[in-house]
């Protein structure tokens, strides 16, 4: 064979494996290429989730359901937080079904290597895939959450006095995007901090059980004592919880500034998590 | 040189031992901000007064491995366990990094590595094809396209709705491969997935690689130990040692070259000195040998050749009735004989001993010795195990059958179909 050196980059190769991962290369036309794979892991986690289960996709349901009766008896019949001419019920539905949103989200996006790992190390696609598709099913189950939230909000609003107004609604889409932009991010960093510390596993729980109690969801940021509210403040879901109850209810302590905090937040973990995770991702597979 | 399809250029892998990364995380907060924040250095000096990355620590699965292929073309990656195959292929796939150097290429890449990667127990064979035709890359079209051939193929149609846990391995397996054998990549990279599954379905589904390869003109990157089916594939093999490339070019060349060197190894065992060699009070084997009966020795050792083993121990005691025992073992344990010798009373002193085992006896495949010796046929003196290890190369004329024979032994008893007639009532 003889051999003309032809110089390797006159060809057009296609792809190419490097050393090195760069922060920032989110490769869209590749993520959408991989939309049907997206679909599929959501699709096989929510079917995973209901497989050989008494009550399916009920469970969606219930969980918040059992939470809000105990939240009522603990919180409003034994200690007696006042919800106003709100019902307890409806006042507490709204505060869980935003923090499961969150919750759910930030967990499950936190486990995308430590649950994934046997499929990381056999095949190859883009790994935040696997994290979009939690994204996916955690809306969609967040979703069916809503829809008991909507139907609570009727049955009260039609027996009750509670003032329906159409156009403050439309505020919980904002709200719901930051909320779950938080949840993401934040999941995606700890999902790259678990897989290589694996006693951090531990202290999500406890973050997430922690930030539950500086979170407006059974109190609102007006029942807490001045001195106190920095400490709410600085949290930055606590104006998203305001917002979300004002949404429904008509009432509550609105800050746009708060509110924008917590904009700003959302972009910021969104990006720096989607960062963190696109340049250690493959470092990580060595380490698994 | 435009059909080339794919070209790596000096792949490298470094892995640290032990533990990697110091494990603790503020230790990788420290080390982390003085090397990228203040820029020293060799921070670990500073922190344990050593350097952390010292060479001792670390080992390159792979080192400067180059190759290219061109469309069609079938690549074999032979070499021992630890070689750096496994390494290899995952960063072909994109699995994992290289530390060092580029790997181009043109076209989709799938990666076989496991069979049935990313199936979910509980949900039936229909959704896991699904599922696992996903993960593997192929578009939801192509599934459906092939959806019916994939089951076929499979031969689990009956329980093509039962969930994929309430399957046998073997019905689990057949479906995974399946679903990955209707890939239709541009470049296949496929590990050991074919040592799954009975014969007939390896058959199946190296007949389905050949057609790939062959028909489809697909490129495909094969691991395997089977040197028989890598011979049948592979247009082109690589021989990896150590994580270089020791070897590459045509099939037949490489591999023989490769079994050529595999069965000189440890094929003789001898010590000067009684206090070296292996064995206790009573017994002492200072020499062992296999001779494999072959007249040029650059040639391989095969199912055709006999092998004459010879021995020579030391009795240290007067006057006691010994008996040895060569025992053959297969890699996973399993015994395949014991000879015994004849027990008779020793002097103290050397005793040399010989067996000869006669070629067409042996299977192909790995094996090993062991020495066991005994006093009054009752108590044992010493056991000198896995002493010889040694491979047997497969020899096949006239046969299609590229997969692994089975059975440890294979002896050429003659088998003689004779023709009656068809007169049914002769019967």
């Amino acid at each position: 064979m003889s051999k003309k050196e032809i110089d390797p980059e006159l060809l057009n190769w296609e792809w190419e494996i490097k050393p090195e991962t760069s922060w920032w290369n989110l490769n869209f036309k590749e993520l959408v290429s991989y939309k049907d794979l997206t679909l599929q892991l959501a699709r096989k986690e929510f079917l995973g989730l209901y497989q050989q289960t008494l009550l399916g996709p009920f469970w969606a349901l219930l969980q918040p359901l059992l939470t809000v009766i105990t939240y009522v008896i603990v919180f409003n019949r034994v200690i007696g937080i006042s919800t106003g001419s709100v019902p307890p019920f409806l006042f507490n539905l709204i505060g869980i079904t935003l923090w499961n949103l969150f919750s759910e989200m930030f967990l499950q996006t936190s486990k995308t290597f430590s649950l994934n790992i046997e499929i990381f190390s056999k095949v190859y696609f883009p790994r935040i895939i696997v994290a979009i598709s939690t994204l996916w099913l955690q809306l969609i189950l967040f979703s069916i959450q809503l829809l008991l939230l909507f139907a609570t909000y009727l049955y009260f609003s039609i027996i009750g006095d509670l003032h329906f107004d159409i156009s403050r609604i439309f505020l919980i889409f904002p709200i719901i995007i930051i909320t779950t932009g938080i949840g993401f991010g934040g999941g995606l960093i700890f999902s790259v901090l678990t897989a290589k510390y694996r006693d951090l596993t531990a202290l999500i729980q406890v973050v997430i059980r922690l930030l539950m109690f500086v979170c407006p969801i059974f109190y609102t940021l007006s029942m807490v004592p001045e001195n106190m509210q920095w400490l709410v403040i600085i949290n930055p879901l606590s104006s998203l919880f305001e917002y979300f109850r004002f949404a429904f209810l008509g009432t509550g302590t609105l800050n746009t500034f708060l509110l924008m905090y917590s904009a700003v937040f959302m972009v910021i973990i969104v990006c720096f998590g989607i960062m963190l995770f696109n340049k250690m991702s493959d470092k990580l597979i060595d380490i698994l | 040189m435009s059909d080339i399809v794919i070209q790596a250029k000096n792949i490298s892998k470094m892995y640290q031992l032990g533990s990697i990364g110091s494990g603790s995380l503020r230790r990788d907060m420290q080390y982390w901000w003085e090397r990228e924040i203040l820029k020293k250095e060799n921070p670990n000096q500073y922190i344990n007064g050593s350097n952390k990355i010292d060479n001792a620590d670390m080992i390159w699965a792979l080192k400067n491995v180059n190759f290219e292929l061109k469309q069609g073309e079938a690549l074999g990656i032979i070499g021992s366990n630890g070689a750096g195959k496994s390494t290899l292929l995952k960063v072909l796939s994109r699995i994992i990094k290289p530390t060092e150097g580029i790997v181009r290429g043109r076209g989709r890449i799938s990666s076989l590595l496991e069979v049935g990667t990313g199936f979910h127990a509980e949900l039936t064979g229909r959704e896991n094809i699904f599922i696992s035709g996903h993960i593997l890359g192929m578009k939801k079209t192509e599934i459906l396209a092939k959806f019916d051939e994939i089951v076929n193929f499979s031969g689990v149609e009956a329980f093509i709705d039962t969930p994929v846990k309430r399957y046998s391995s073997g019905m689990y397996v057949r479906l995974a491969f399946a679903v990955a054998a209707h890939l239709e990549p541009d470049i296949l990279i496929v590990d050991e997935v074919l040592a799954v599954g009975d014969a007939d379905f390896q058959k199946k589904c190296l007949g389905k690689m050949n057609d790939a390869s062959n028909k489809s003109g697909r490129t495909i990157i094969f691991v395997s130990h089977n040197l028989q089916a890598v011979n049948n594939l592979c247009t082109n093999a690589l021989w990896l040692e150590k994580g270089s490339v020791r070897s590459i070019g045509n099939t037949k060349s490489v591999v023989n070259e490769y079994l050529s060197t595999l069965h000189k190894k440890s094929s003789i065992k001898e010590f000067s000195t009684l206090n070296e060699a292996p064995g206790n009070d009573f017994i002492r084997v200072m020499y062992i040998e296999l001779i494999p009966d072959l007249l040029d020795p650059n040639e391989v050792l095969d199912i055709r050749t006999s092998l004459t083993v010879k021995f020579r121990f030391y009795n240290a005691s007067d006057n006691i009735v010994i008996s040895t025992d060569l025992l053959l073992f297969t890699l996973a344990g399993e015994c395949i004989f014991d000879i015994p010798s004849k027990p008779a009373t020793y002097k103290k002193g050397f005793i040399e001993g010989e067996c000869k085992i006669p070629g067409n006896f042996l299977n192909d495949g790995s094996y090993s010795f062991t020495l066991h010796f005994a006093k009054d046929t009752s108590s044992e003196l010493f056991s000198y195990e896995e002493c010889l290890m040694f491979d047997i190369a497969d020899y096949r004329e006239n046969s299609n059958w590229y997969d692994k024979w089975w059975g440890y032994v294979r002896p050429d008893f003659p088998l003689l179909l004779t023709p009656t007639g068809n007169n049914l009532k002769s019967l």
